[in-house]
Order: C-alpha cells, then structure tokens, then sequence
C-alpha cells in the first residue's frame, strides 16, 4: 500500500488537473470522481487533497471559488485555469511517453 | 458536530499558522468536506460516532495535513522576499555608504519603517511586514535608552511614563506575533544579535561621544556588510516552504552574522563574549517557540 501510495503521490497533480479539467469540483466530489474513474485504485488519505489542490491553486493551474448551495452552505468550487490547460496538456504527453516506454519493457513484443 | 471532529479542526486550526483569512477559508473547506463525507457515510448504515471515527481515518493526522496545506501556502514570490529583505537592506546601505551620520537619511529611513510597519499590520500582517516591524521597535527601544541618559528628574518622568508605554507597545506587538507564528517573532528579532554584537565590539561604556562615534565611522562598512547579510537570510526565509529549514536559515544565519562581527571587530570581542552572544541569538531566536507553546496552554 505504501508503494501505491507514493505513486500517486508522484501523479497527483495529473489526476487532480485531469478532474478538474472536465467540470468545476469541490474537494469531496474529486475523491469520490477519482474513486470511481478508477475502479476504486485511486484510494488515499482525504487530507493530503486539499494541500495538493491549494498548491496548485497557489501556481496558477486552478482557481478556487466559493459559492452558496440553494441550501445556503458555502462550497469552494475549483475551475481550471489557462496555465493548467497547458501544464495538463504537457503532463498528459509525459504520461503516455512513461506508460509506453514501461510497456515496452514490461510487456515486449512478441512475448 | 460531534466533538472529536470540532477537536480535529481546532488541532488543524492551531497548526496552521496562517493568516487570519486564509485560515478561515482551510478550516471552512475542511468543514464542508466532514460534513459531506458524514452524511454520506450515516446514509449508508453507519451511527453518528461510527461516520466521524471513519471520516477522522480517512482525513488523517490533523498535525499532517495542516503542516502540508502550511507548506503549500508558505512560500511567498520573489516581490515579497525583496520586500522583506529592504529594511536590512537599508540599514546595511545606511552604514555601508556612511549614511548614518545624516539626520536626513535617519529620518527618511524612520519615516518609511514606521509607514510600511503601519501599512503592513492594517493589510493583515503578510510574512514581509516582520522585518520591517522589528526595525520599527528599534527607535521605542533607542529612545528608552536616551532618556535614561536625561538629568535626574527627567529619567524620572521617562520611568513612570515612557518606559510603561513602551514595554507594553514591545509587548503586545511580540505577542501578537507569536500568536501568528512564532517564527515570524524570531524574523523580527533577527538583526537583534547582530546589534548586540557590534554595540559590545564598539564599547561605548566610559568613552567619550566623539570616540565611540570614530570607532562606529572605522566599522560602519562591516556593519553595513553583516545587515546586507540579514537581508540575503530574510529573502532566503521568504522563498522557503518548509518549516524546519527556515528554522535552519535563521540559526545559520545568526552564527554567522556573529561570526563576522567577531571577525571584522579584530580581537575586540573576546571568546567569552563572542559565545556569550550565540547563546543570546539562540535565546532570542528559539524562545518565541517556548512562549507560543505556552501561550497556547494557557489560553
């Protein structure tokens, strides 16, 4: 668990953009967004979210936004930013020129 | 809420160490969080308890997760590491480019401390404000000092009237300062040492004005390279995330600022007094820790 764990953290700030990118979230719905687009792979310390999410807030790759529910709670909603799109844009090519080279190696051609 | 979870929050609260309105908006976001994942966990079977001993497990260490959002929100920009780093900035020019002997430029220099002192702590105490309000302290503490020198009757008055004023204005801008984040007191007490360490290298004691002035004139360049110093320390604290490495920047810093005191003051600070001097950087450094932890306790 704690090997999964650190690879997560390594990718958190791809699957965070990867969420956020589709639609404003809040905190809560991007563990349970991430929880069910991975099958239930993607499980881990709720707390360590919201440092991730101020951190890219504070790099300009998501804005943080309040908002008031009809009920009149108060949710912070976090939208993508122009700088995040490309970042995302950037990680994602990262991503998949990783995955490729690990599949090359862990599962070569004919084998 | 239940109350082990308004503890959580409180215990994320009192590590946070940020400022007020930052602060507000952690906890609120947090709140929202707790509240959301409770609910969901209540519909799904669980009791009240149940929901927050398994909401608190998902959540984590408090202490954790309020260091790692700390970290996240540390760090400032480039513009506010030069800003913080100014007000040593410009006491080592003072001293660098003999400046000081100039009422003008004392005075420019008085004026523009006191007004960013004063424009900082109405804007919500940011981390650059701290170096400006020590230095903003210096002329409370200096003037103390003179009015001892007055003849006897006028000592008199500044005992019973300026010395209160003062140790009270000392007092409630350290605590203040401490209830913010006790490392932004040693930020401020930072050139306090180095002060220190040249007033006893000068030896103003039984000599006379003109002399001390003179030996003040032969130093001011070393002085005004060890205030240029602070300054590199302060930016360097600024950029900083981690806690226990601005604890660090602060500590190297003060040895070697004394350091080089001892150095450039050729032989007039003896060994004794030179380890005197660390312990006092050590002190004023650290104890701010000592008295948040207490203040804490008793509060």
């Amino acid at each position: 668990m704690a090997k999964k764990n650190e690879l997560i953290k390594g990718g958190i700030d791809s699957l965070l953009l990867c969420v956020i990118v589709q639609q404003p979230v809040y905190g809560y719905q991007i563990i349970k967004e991430l929880e069910r687009r991975s099958q239930g792979y993607f499980k881990f310390k709720e707390g360590t979210l919201y440092p991730a999410l101020h951190r890219l807030d504070k790099a300009g790759l998501i804005r943080g936004e309040w908002q008031t529910l009809p009920n009149g709670r108060q949710r912070r909603y976090y939208y993508i930013t122009e700088k995040g799109l490309y970042t995302l844009a950037a990680k994602r090519g990262q991503w998949l020129d990783f995955l490729t080279a690990m599949n090359l190696i862990i599962q070569p051609a004919g084998k | 809420m239940l109350t082990v979870l308004s503890n959580y929050l409180d215990s994320i609260r009192d590590n946070l160490r940020l400022d007020h309105s930052s602060e507000k908006e952690v906890i609120q976001e947090l709140e929202t969080h707790i509240e959301d994942e409770v609910e969901e966990l209540r519909e799904s079977g669980l009791s009240e308890k149940e929901a927050a001993d398994t909401c608190l497990t998902l959540l984590g260490s408090a202490k954790i997760v309020a260091r790692q959002i700390y970290e996240a929100h540390s760090q400032g920009s480039w513009t506010q590491a030069l800003l913080a780093a100014t007000p040593h900035i410009l006491f080592g020019l003072l001293f660098a480019l003999n400046w000081w002997r100039g009422v003008g430029w004392l005075l420019g220099m008085l004026v523009l401390v006191l007004v960013t002192a004063v424009y900082g702590w109405w804007r919500g105490k940011p981390a650059w404000l701290f170096p400006w309000l020590g230095y903003s302290l210096l002329p409370v503490v200096a003037a103390a000092l003179l009015l001892l020198y007055l003849p006897k009757s006028w000592s008199w008055v500044a005992i019973i009237v300026y010395l209160p004023l003062a140790l009270w204005l000392l007092y409630s801008v350290t605590v203040n300062t401490i209830k913010r984040d006790w490392l932004y007191t040693s930020l401020m007490l930072l050139p306090l040492p180095t002060i220190i360490g040249w007033f006893v290298a000068i030896e103003p004691v039984n000599q006379l004005p003109e002399h001390w002035l003179q030996r003040m004139q032969d130093f001011a360049p070393w002085i005004g390279l060890t205030f240029l110093a602070l300054g590199v320390t302060v930016a360097t604290f600024i950029r900083l995330r981690r806690r226990w490495l601005r604890v660090s920047v602060l500590v190297v810093s003060g040895m070697i600022t004394l350091t080089m005191v001892a150095y450039y003051a050729e032989g007039r600070l003896s060994i004794p007094a030179f380890l005197i001097l660390m312990v006092v950087m050590l002190l004023v450094l650290l104890s701010p820790a000592l008295v948040e932890r207490t203040l804490r306790h008793s509060g």
